[in-house]
């Protein structure tokens, strides 16, 4: 049993790699559960669980493969334990098919999608942010999830306990989505007591006889049958009904898919997170995640020594946009500058919410990051003209 | 740029070491109370291919992760030389290997050019070069304290090869005290 000593009121800080505290965030959720097949730069996750889980009564597997994996979590969640997978760009593509699983049957799980350089096989030790829609739509037909896009390793620990949470609570697959230079690099971060009491999902209770596996109430998310509890339940890809079993009659194949959205849209107010810096009268406004957010955050200071009425605005929670955030924060800009590594998929969602007109990107697909100097002599220029 | 913020590489080459240098040494900063991120980026080999592990090391939190433009730069292959040089600030300091890379840009910078590698080998081991560059560079800026460092390399070094890595460390601070002229 571990022992937190709750005297200390600060905890030492020490060096923790993005890798190594999502390891401890999910230790700390109270994941028991970790299925994968390693590849770089997700490798360390998969190193530390396999030695953490089994000292804290979990099970760990390599499998043979990343589809594998992703089953194996799906399999361990429906056993009733949280589960989580970790994996890159090319093991991400793998698992798409069993995330649609998890999102169509409701099947609580974590996925960790370091972000590598692509296509393909790519750029294995290079960071890119190219999977965000991926991460979104990257498995067939039409369905929710959410995705969370942490920026540095104290926020991964936080934002892997909150995916499990979030799993939890929605009855949803959640991707953690970050990018190599978070995942590797290393940082002084100091970590308080894991929390005390963690998010449950909602388990069958009442009578046997008339419980139905994707009944709702007013919240939206069925409970969930845990096997050994005698409530009979089926789950299958194929649409189904309230009992589960597959149907393609229109009314309940609308209903329920119908219901996979409106449930997030229930708990947007626990799903939604997000970071503003200095944009209460910005006349530029930065959008960034991961590494380019943590260039944009100095490329904002760099601005404002100048005298430019520059801010940062950073989704936390990448899917489901937070999208009134964005609005109110943009709300003096008169220009926004969205600087990712790729070819403007974050842009593409900010058009989507802001229109094009004042709208423009900063794009690297090189394997290098973007540095502030960059971000801040563009954000400077649209800030004179502005 | 905060005037706290002190960036510093060790470039060289997949294999050498740098990264556990870099480790060992925000570690110890770790411990003084300091705020670090340390990164790296490599080749998807096991050994070779240009390598490097960077520090940025800040009085507060560290907004930016990556560095920008060198304080310190170690150099223990010369394939590190040209990525690395263009962004050393002026008046860097850098140490070299005299071995691994023989002939050095010109430029604004403290240059110690000093036999890393050399007294590694005469310890017993080349595989220690990075712990001699890491003595040279505690000793040269005083970027943490001694104890620090040894405490880390006390903790980290594997077993049987402690007093190797002692040695190393000490054989670097040596290197980094410039040797009094003979009187002529």
């Amino acid at each position: 049993m571990n022992v937190v000593d709750t005297r200390r009121a600060k905890p030492a800080a020490k060096l923790l790699s993005g890798n190594a505290a999502c390891a401890a965030g999910a230790i700390a959720a109270g994941c028991k559960f970790f299925a994968g097949y390693p590849i770089t730069p997700s490798s360390e996750i998969a190193e530390r669980l396999a030695t953490l889980l089994p000292r804290n009564n979990g099970v760990f597997v390599q499998m043979e493969d990343e589809i594998a994996a992703m089953a194996a979590v799906i399999g361990a969640s429906m056993g009733g334990v949280k589960a989580l997978t970790a994996t890159s760009g090319p093991g991400f593509s793998l698992k798409q098919e069993n995330i649609g699983y998890a999102a169509g049957a409701e099947i609580p799980c974590v996925i960790v999608n370091v972000m590598r350089g692509g296509p393909s096989t790519g750029m294995p030790t290079r960071p890119s942010q190219a999977d965000i829609m991926q991460s979104r739509y990257g498995s067939h037909g039409d369905y929710p999830i959410i995705v969370l896009a942490p920026a540095s390793a104290r926020e991964i620990y936080d934002e892997t306990i909150r995916a499990f949470d979030l799993a939890e609570i929605c009855r949803s697959p959640v991707v953690l989505l970050y990018d190599q230079v978070i995942a590797q690099s290393s940082e002084t971060v100091a970590l308080g007591a894991a929390p005390a009491a963690h998010a449950e999902r909602k388990r069958a209770s009442g009578p046997r006889e008339t419980y139905k596996p994707f009944a709702v109430g007013a919240d939206g998310i069925p409970a969930m049958a845990r096997p050994g509890d005698g409530y009979r339940t089926h789950t299958t890809g194929l649409t189904h009904g309230e009992d589960g079993f597959p149907t393609q009659n229109p009314e309940a194949v609308d209903r329920n898919l119908s219901r996979l959205f409106t449930k997030l849209d229930h708990h947007r107010e626990l799903i939604d997170s997000w970071e503003t810096v200095r944009c209460d009268d910005a006349d530029v406004v930065i959008v960034a995640i991961g590494i380019s957010a943590r260039a944009a955050k100095r490329a904002v200071e760099l601005c404002r020594a100048e005298g430019k009425r520059v801010g940062l605005f950073r989704p936390i929670t990448l899917w489901p946009f937070p999208e009134a955030a964005l609005r109110e924060a943009v709300k003096t800009a008169r220009a926004v500058l969205v600087p990712e590594l790729n070819l403007g998929q974050l842009r593409h969602e900010v058009e989507r919410l802001l229109g094009r007109d004042r709208v423009e990107g900063i794009n690297l697909i090189n394997g290098e990051p973007i540095g502030p100097a960059q971000i801040a002599a563009r954000a400077s220029q649209l800030a004179s003209e502005a | 740029m905060p005037k706290s913020r002190i960036e510093l590489r060790f470039g060289g080459t997949g294999g050498q070491g740098l990264l556990l240098s870099a480790k060992m040494l925000a570690d110890a900063l770790a411990a003084e109370g300091k705020h670090v991120a340390q990164s790296q980026t490599y080749e998807p080999t096991s050994r070779g291919g240009f390598c490097n592990a960077d520090l940025v090391i800040a009085g507060g939190e560290v907004d930016y992760p990556l560095p920008i433009a060198f304080d310190h730069l170690v150099l223990l292959d010369k394939m590190a030389i040209k990525p690395s040089w263009p962004r050393l600030k002026p008046g860097a300091l850098v140490i070299a290997d005299t071995r691994l890379c023989p002939e050095l840009p010109a430029g604004d910078v403290r240059l110690h050019h000093l036999p890393l590698s050399r007294t590694a080998l005469e310890l017993g081991s080349e595989r220690v070069t990075n712990i001699v560059a890491l003595g040279v560079l505690v000793e040269m800026t005083g970027i943490c304290k001694r104890k620090s460092i040894e405490q880390v390399v006390r903790a980290d070094a594997p077993r049987g090869f402690l007093d190797l890595n002692m040695d190393a460390l000490a054989a670097g601070y040596a290197l980094a005290t410039p040797v009094p002229a003979a009187a002529s």
